[in-house]
């Protein structure tokens, strides 16, 4: 047997991290207590991506073009009980999820953004806004007037849509993570990646598609024509927009425009997920506090029974939430990493290990500033 | 009446002192605080008993004690002191609540806590000036050893620093008051008789001369401006704060400090009006001086408990200009600042105590981020945030009504002197908002990632502290209408004309409450 | 409980308590208008000579600024429910909301100048808590310092103010303060001191030169208190100066002082707003410069003039800070030149925006067109340089919204434009409420002759009224409209080539460096003062001290401090046994030593 060329360390920063990958293990350290908070923290956030998800196809299907949606968050079911429970705040977090929904749709990416701009689009569009407000000549003229505004609604409803379906298969596959690791069959990090990647793997090619009825008339918005599909026109540019670039939270980052604290490009942002201090979760304008505080009524037992060894109890369950999602996070980047590279990153070819070393350096130019790092000590 | 407020807190030493050593340690606490709490719920139930309206001295308790020298046991209390008597009942009980419950040496610990508000409680009711400056230096001993032995590293320098300005103080004061009362040809140590030899008689031969009284009043100012402190007398505090525990600190910042300026208005107000009248302008400009001595030694603090000391300093400052411009109104607004300064300076430094307890350090220049909802002390910061302000002066709370008093009483005698201290509550705000940015807003640094969380014990005495600077500041006629009438007693009977003279309603303003205070003391003398 | 669900309660109970004060608020207005004005006096405390009461005064003027308070903060807070969605400490918000809203109600009524200060100082404070609304942010920090502290400095001198006008026997409500300035006789430095200490406050509050700065950094905090703070808490400060306007007539030195603030202030915060390039900040520059013309105003004597500004100013820069926050909100930043192509996207944050500026400025028939009308026509004298300055900030604030209406608004979208959706309607609800109320806002009839009579003012400028003086207002608006429309507007990142341009602009961007001034004058001189202080205490009183101490008492002994064990119980000794030796030693010499000391100092004495 002939030794074969082999490849040489990698000088990068986080060359540990790029040989971890090529080594065909995670970017998150293998250890018990890591699966059990990864497995814990996405069997919740499964649970709580799937209000998200039906949440925001209820929004994109029922809520169309409603411009005082007072009961957007009902999903339909009024009731006092439930208008009690709202007022009382005793509910999921949906702004969260628009808030998700927005930073993909700000961000753009995939080839969903670019459709929503293409003419036939805008042609498919012209009679769902006819046939909404035939009979308000208000909305018409206003239509007419800021010939935009409506287009730019019904390209936000469309974000609406997809989200809520990249969140559909998000949360199946989490929630199925969950039942695996409660029979045993999950039992280091890598096994989790795996999980995750065959998941995203399955449903790669899934259609993306959208449609609204009014008056018993079906609109195609996204077509099945147009060709969007889960893995590149929604996961690809939601992980860009929600894990890596994200938007500022005005509670760490000033928006002084003469301060110049906020990148003027997009691509050049990094606050996102993999990216933010779990520290001042809770605190004012710290947006994924509200996914923490959703997630918290949806813990495991045994998750529950960790955090509360911590020294302050479940005083700071926000932040232990966040540092436990931040490290699960990086698992699903990781799945997504080797979904995405040119060859299995375990490959033993001398050239496709230069190919991919060649990606992974890329992708590690952007973990630096990341909490890579802190997630791992 | 009165002399349970000595004794009882005695008997708790003394059965502490017997307690057998076998016994569970945190008993001696329970202990403390039973008798703690009896002797707030006395103070405050003598306080419904005080009448309000009545001039003269209540509640008198007169046993012979040794007569040959003139000492005897003479209790009473009037609105100056009723006050301080609540804060003094008050704050211990808050001070041996927050005392950590594992203290090293618990019986001896709570045997001087007690033993320090017997003496505290004794000094402010004594009438007779050789008892109170026995109940003074009695004070001492149990603070010394309080800071000495549960102190920080530089205990001993502190302690002994403490020891050596108090000791001074002891000497000067004693040696005035004994030369008050051969001078004055008085029989006894007993308090009134002595004013009324005094104050009755300025213009005939047998009071003490100007000259006396100038001379006699150095030694008071020195021996009270230690205890104060006043600049340049007050470096022990600074140091004593730092090295004291929470507790401690806030005894001697809420009450023991107000032995001095209630010695100040009690003897040097009261025993040598024409000293003080001749001296006064001087004294508003001492005041002011200290007052942004302090203000701008705070400013460049970088432990927290120094900050409130030094904000202690100036602060007290105010007290000295209002006694200087002694009009009722600044009288009034005299003891209004002792009290609010008190609860103020107590709850700072109880929250100080706290961050201190949970994160290990006052350093401002460490510690950052502290509101932190999850990991930091929000409610602590919340608290201290309301605390600073009150010191600050903001309206609706104890602090504004206060010192607007002080200068409103002063301003027409002394008005330069006065916005010069009005220049220190401005810059007041500078070093305590430094402090709560520095401290409490930004990011919590990962050094302070964990700090154990707090408990309700640890809030409660702050609470309760601001609790009562609000109502206190939302009705401050709670603390004015308890010594109204009697503070007027004490102004020297022909007060420093006022520089400022109203020209609208000049017949009704200021000068009618001097004349008043005239009238009725030569109304005294009459009866006399 | 909150720990599980979470603290949306606070804010929808704050939202209904200001709807049902509103309510009130608008019945009340009816009832007052037809009855004559009314005090109500509490007695708050009485000590010694001084009698502090909290007077409350029910009149058209106050009930119709207690209204304007609790409408736009109505909006709001509504508009914050949608602004501040995904923040969890919404409740503290709305909490501090409340206090903001209750403190400046209470000044709207006030008829007491104490409560008004009082009410003001917790102003401040609730500035300072608004603006560190997000603590957490380095520049959060350093800008709720910076608004507590200018503010305080004001509050300080005005507290300063007060006293002294107590002292001279003013009594502390209004219409005291009236009868007292009309019949009292002071040295005339005194009475400028007087007036000088008592513009202080207002001139924090209303963000007036020198201490302007703290509202451009103010704007670190969340948008919805931002609508407040540059409509109706700048326009709180104002009011208080409009009532204070009496004793200012008593002093030509006051009131000299008075247009001069105003005027510098218009005339610089009108020219560094057109060098922002952030948009609440150009916005709140423009504030300041608004305010100077109040300040003009009152300088003048014209207290219906400045009450009208403050209005027609007030509900038409919230108008504007609505739009600010929903661009802010859908562009994820505040660089205007990061901006644009947003109007037809955005139909209500548009007409918004322009229905706000062009009530704030002379060219169309809205909101200051109709004031300035009155203000130039209705017989007031002002002086011809004084009319110039008008010309020009109302010039300089047309350029000034144009530009920014063009980089925002038009041109092509930017990368941060490219998607931007209309707001929901939580956002978009108030700001065409407002929008509706500006547009109606000219067919009010204001009377305000009738709710006030000015009082002259002591500046009294002997000139002619200035003819086609209106005509030459509006022709000063359009000709900045045609200079904003046509001014090469820079995109991100451009810099303008030639030096001294570069140099102005530097210059105006940041606030003609006032904070540098700031940093060498009060900054340094306290700075040094507690650096010497400091020193002093540590080297040289304690140091004395200590020296003192140790040759004195202790060098003897060769002790020293910290040594612990003997030596303090030694010392300790001593203080206790100081007492009992004193009396236990002279018990028998007593009648000796009152006889040696007595004859001593009668020899003393009698020498």
């Amino acid at each position: 047997m002939v030794s074969t060329p082999q490849l040489e360390p990698s000088q990068h920063k986080l060359a540990d991290f790029i040989h971890r990958l090529e080594a065909g293990k995670a970017l998150l350290q293998d250890s018990p207590l890591n699966v059990l908070e990864v497995v814990g923290i996405l069997k919740s956030y499964g649970v709580v991506l799937d209000a998200y998800s039906n949440n925001l196809i209820y929004i994109a299907n029922h809520q169309f073009l409603v411009f005082f949606p007072f009961f957007k968050y009902f999903n339909g079911e009024v009731n006092p009980g439930k208008l009690l429970k709202f007022l009382w705040h005793d509910r999921i977090n949906y702004e969260y999820a628009e808030y998700c929904m927005k930073a993909m749709f700000w961000h753009g990416g995939g080839d969903l953004d670019t459709y929503l701009d293409s003419s036939e689009f805008l042609a498919a569009i012209e009679p769902v806004i006819q046939a909404k407000f035939k009979f308000n000549p208000l909305m018409l003229a206003l239509h007419r007037a800021f010939p935009e505004f409506l287009p730019e609604q019904i390209r936000q409803l469309c974000y609406y849509s997809a989200l809520g379906q990249f969140w559909r298969v998000m949360s199946d596959i989490f929630i199925d993570l969950s039942d695996r690791y409660d029979q045993g069959e999950i039992q280091s990090i890598p096994d989790v990646v795996e999980h995750i990647l065959q998941g995203l793997v399955a449903d790669a090619n899934r259609p993306i598609t959208y449609a609204v009825t009014l008056k018993r008339q079906v609109y195609d918005l996204l077509p099945p024509s147009a060709n969007l599909t889960f893995l590149m026109d929604t996961a690809v540019p939601y992980v860009e927009a929600v894990f890596f670039r994200g938007t500022p939270f005005p509670g760490t980052i000033s928006y002084n425009g003469q301060a110049y604290q906020i990148p003027m490009f997009q691509s050049d942002f990094a606050y996102g997920a993999l990216y933010a201090d779990p520290l001042p979760i809770g605190s004012a304008g710290i947006p994924p506090t509200l996914l923490m505080q959703d997630m918290r009524h949806y813990l495991p037992e045994y998750l529950l029974a960790v955090y509360r060894q911590g020294l302050r109890q479940e005083e700071d369950l926000k932040i232990q939430i966040c540092q436990s999602f931040q490290k699960s996070m990086f698992c699903v980047t990781t799945a997504a990493l080797q979904g995405l590279a040119p060859h299995p990153l375990t490959t033993n070819s001398i050239e496709e290990q230069k190919a991919n070393r060649k990606y992974l350096e890329g992708w590690m130019n952007r973990f630096i500033p990341s909490r890579l790092l802190q997630v791992n000590r | 009446m009165l002399s349970f407020l000595v004794w009882f807190p005695l008997g708790g030493v003394l059965l502490l002192g017997v307690w057998p050593k076998s016994m569970d340690p945190k008993y001696a606490r329970s202990v403390a605080l039973g008798v703690a709490i009896a002797l707030l719920v006395w103070t405050i139930y003598l306080a419904f008993l005080f009448n309000p309206g009545q001039i003269t001295m209540q509640f008198g308790e007169f046993v012979p004690w040794i007569t040959a020298i003139g000492l005897n046991y003479h209790l009473a209390l009037d609105g100056l002191s009723l006050p301080l008597l609540v804060l003094n009942s008050l704050l211990t009980l808050i001070a041996i609540w927050s005392t950590d419950p594992e203290i090293e040496r618990p019986r001896f610990y709570y045997a001087l806590m007690l033993l320090l508000n017997s003496s505290v409680a004794g000094a402010f009711l004594a009438q007779d000036i050789l008892l109170f400056f026995l109940f003074y230096e009695l004070e001492i001993i149990p603070l010394y050893f309080l800071i000495a032995i549960w102190g920080g590293a530089r205990r001993g320098y502190a302690a002994t620093k403490f020891l050596l300005y108090t000791a001074f103080s002891g000497i000067v004061l004693l040696a005035s008051f004994l030369g008050i009362v051969w001078l004055s040809g008085a029989s006894s140590f007993a308090y009134e008789p002595l004013r009324a030899i005094i104050v009755g008689a300025a213009d005939t031969p047998s009071g003490l001369s100007l000259k006396l009284q100038l001379i006699l009043m150095v030694g008071i100012l020195i021996g009270f401006g230690i205890k104060i402190p006043f600049f340049p007398l007050h470096t022990w505090l600074p140091d004593a704060h730092v090295e004291a525990s929470t507790p401690v600190s806030v005894l001697l910042a809420g009450v023991l400090l107000k032995l001095g300026t209630y010695g100040l208005l009690r003897y040097g107000v009261g025993l040598l009006p024409d000293a003080w009248v001749y001296l006064s302008p001087w004294l508003a400009v001492w005041a002011a001086i200290s007052a942004l001595y302090g203000t701008s030694c705070a400013i460049l603090q970088q432990d927290m408990k120094k900050v409130v000391a030094y904000a202690s300093i100036a602060h007290m400052a105010f007290i000295l200009l209002a006694a200087a411009a002694s009009t009722e109104l600044s009288m009034i607004a005299a003891v209004c600042q002792m009290v609010s300064h008190g609860l103020i300076s107590g709850l700072l430094f109880l929250l100080v105590g706290v961050v201190y307890k949970k994160t290990g350090s006052r350093d401002m220049f460490f510690l950052r981020g502290l509101l932190n909802p999850e990991r930091g002390l929000p409610l602590i910061g919340s608290m201290m945030i309301l605390g600073v302000m009150a010191s600050a002066g903001i309206p609706g709370m104890v602090g504004f009504i206060s010192e607007f008093l002080t200068f409103r009483g002063s301003f027409p005698i002394f008005p330069v002197q006065t916005l010069f201290c009005m220049l220190a509550t401005g810059l007041t705000a500078v070093y305590f908002l430094l402090m709560i940015n520095r401290v409490f807003f930004g990011r919590l640094p990962d050094e302070l990632d964990h700090i154990p969380s707090v408990q309700w014990s640890d809030r409660l005495p702050a609470a309760v502290l601001v609790a009562l600077i609000f109502l206190l500041g939302i009705q401050p006629s709670f603390i004015v209408r308890w010594s109204e009438t009697q503070i007027a007693a004490l102004i020297p009977y022909h007060p420093r004309p006022p520089q400022i003279t109203s020209v609208y309603q000049p017949d009704q303003h200021l000068t009618r409450n001097s004349i008043d205070v005239l009238a009725q003391s030569i109304s005294i003398r009459a009866a006399d | 409980m909150v720990r599980r669900t979470g603290p949306r309660p606070a804010a929808y109970f704050n939202i209904l308590m200001t709807i049902l004060s509103c309510i009130h608020n608008t019945v009340a207005f009816q009832q007052v208008l037809k009855q004559p004005p009314q005090q109500l006096m509490f007695q708050w405390l009485q000590v010694a000579d001084l009698n502090l009461s909290f007077a409350i005064e029910i009149s058209p003027v106050s009930v119709g600024a207690l209204e304007l308070v609790t409408f736009i903060s109505l909006l709001s807070q509504v508009y914050a429910l949608g602004y501040l969605e995904k923040d969890w400490s919404i409740s503290r918000f709305f909490g501090l909301m409340g206090f903001f809203e209750g403190a400046l109600a209470g000044i709207a009524i006030s008829d007491s100048l104490i409560l008004s200060y009082a009410l003001l100082e917790m102003l401040t404070l609730s500035t300072y808590l608004l603006v560190g609304f997000w603590y957490a942010q380095p520049l959060v920090v350093r800008a709720s310092r910076d608004a507590f502290l200018t503010k305080r400095v004001g509050d300080i001198i005005l507290l300063m103010g007060i006293v002294g006008l107590s002292s001279y026997g003013a009594g502390l409500t209004f219409s005291d303060l009236k009868v007292w300035s009309e019949s009292i006789a002071l040295p005339p430095l005194t009475e400028a001191l007087l007036g000088l200490s008592l513009i202080a406050g207002p001139t924090g509050k209303c963000a007036q030169f020198p201490l302007n700065l703290w509202l451009d950094e103010a704007m670190e905090g969340p948008n919805p208190a931002g609508v407040m703070r540059n409509s109706v808490v700048v326009s709180m400060g104002a009011y208080v100066l409009i009532k204070l306007q009496p004793i200012f007539s008593l002093s030509p030195i006051t009131s000299t002082a008075l247009i001069m603030i105003g005027s510098l202030t218009a005339v610089g915060a009108s020219l560094i707003a057109i060098a922002q390039v952030d948009i609440k900040r150009t916005l709140s520059h423009s504030t300041s410069a608004y305010l100077g013309l109040v300040f003009i105003a009152v300088g003048l004597g014209q207290v219906n003039i400045a009450l009208s500004l403050l209005l027609t100013h007030a509900i038409a820069k919230a108008l504007l800070f609505f739009s600010t926050g929903s661009i802010i909100l859908s562009t994820n930043g505040q660089n205007i030149t990061e901006m644009g192509g947003l109007w037809s996207r955005m139909p209500a944050t548009t007409s918004a925006f322009v229905v706000g500026a062009a009530s704030l400025v002379v060219i169309l028939p809205m909101g200051f067109f109709r004031m300035m009308q009155q203000w130039l026509t209705g017989g007031w004298n002002m002086p011809l340089w004084l009319f110039v300055l008008l010309l020009f900030v109302n010039a300089a604030s047309v350029i000034n919204l144009t530009r920014i209406f063009r980089l925002v608004f038009l041109g092509s979208p930017q990368e941060k434009t490219r998607r931007a959706p209309e707001v929901q309607w939580l956002m978009a609800l108030p700001m065409v409420t407002m929008t509706i109320a500006v547009l109606l806002f000219p067919l009010m009839p204001l009377k305000w002759s009738l709710w006030l009579s000015p009082i002259p003012s002591a500046v009294v400028f002997n000139q002619s009224s200035i003819p086609h003086a209106f005509p030459m207002m509006i022709a000063a608006g359009v000709i900045g409209f045609g200079i904003g429309w046509r001014m090469e507007l820079r995109r991100a990142l451009s810099r303008p080539t030639q030096f001294y341009l570069r140099l102005m602009q530097d210059l105006l961007a940041y606030d003609f460096y006032i904070d540098r001034i700031y940093e060498f004058t009060v900054v340094a001189v306290v700075r040094l003062a507690s650096q010497f202080t400091t020193w002093l205490d540590q080297y040289i009183v304690d140091g004395l001290v200590n020296w003192v101490g140790k040759v004195t008492l202790l060098s003897g002994q060769g002790l020293k401090y910290g040594v612990s064990g003997q030596s303090q119980s030694y010392l300790l000794t001593i203080m206790v046994g100081i007492s009992a030796i004193l009396w236990l030693l002279l018990r028998e010499d007593w009648p000796t030593i009152i006889d040696y000391w007595s004859t001593l100092w009668s020899t003393v004495l009698n020498q």
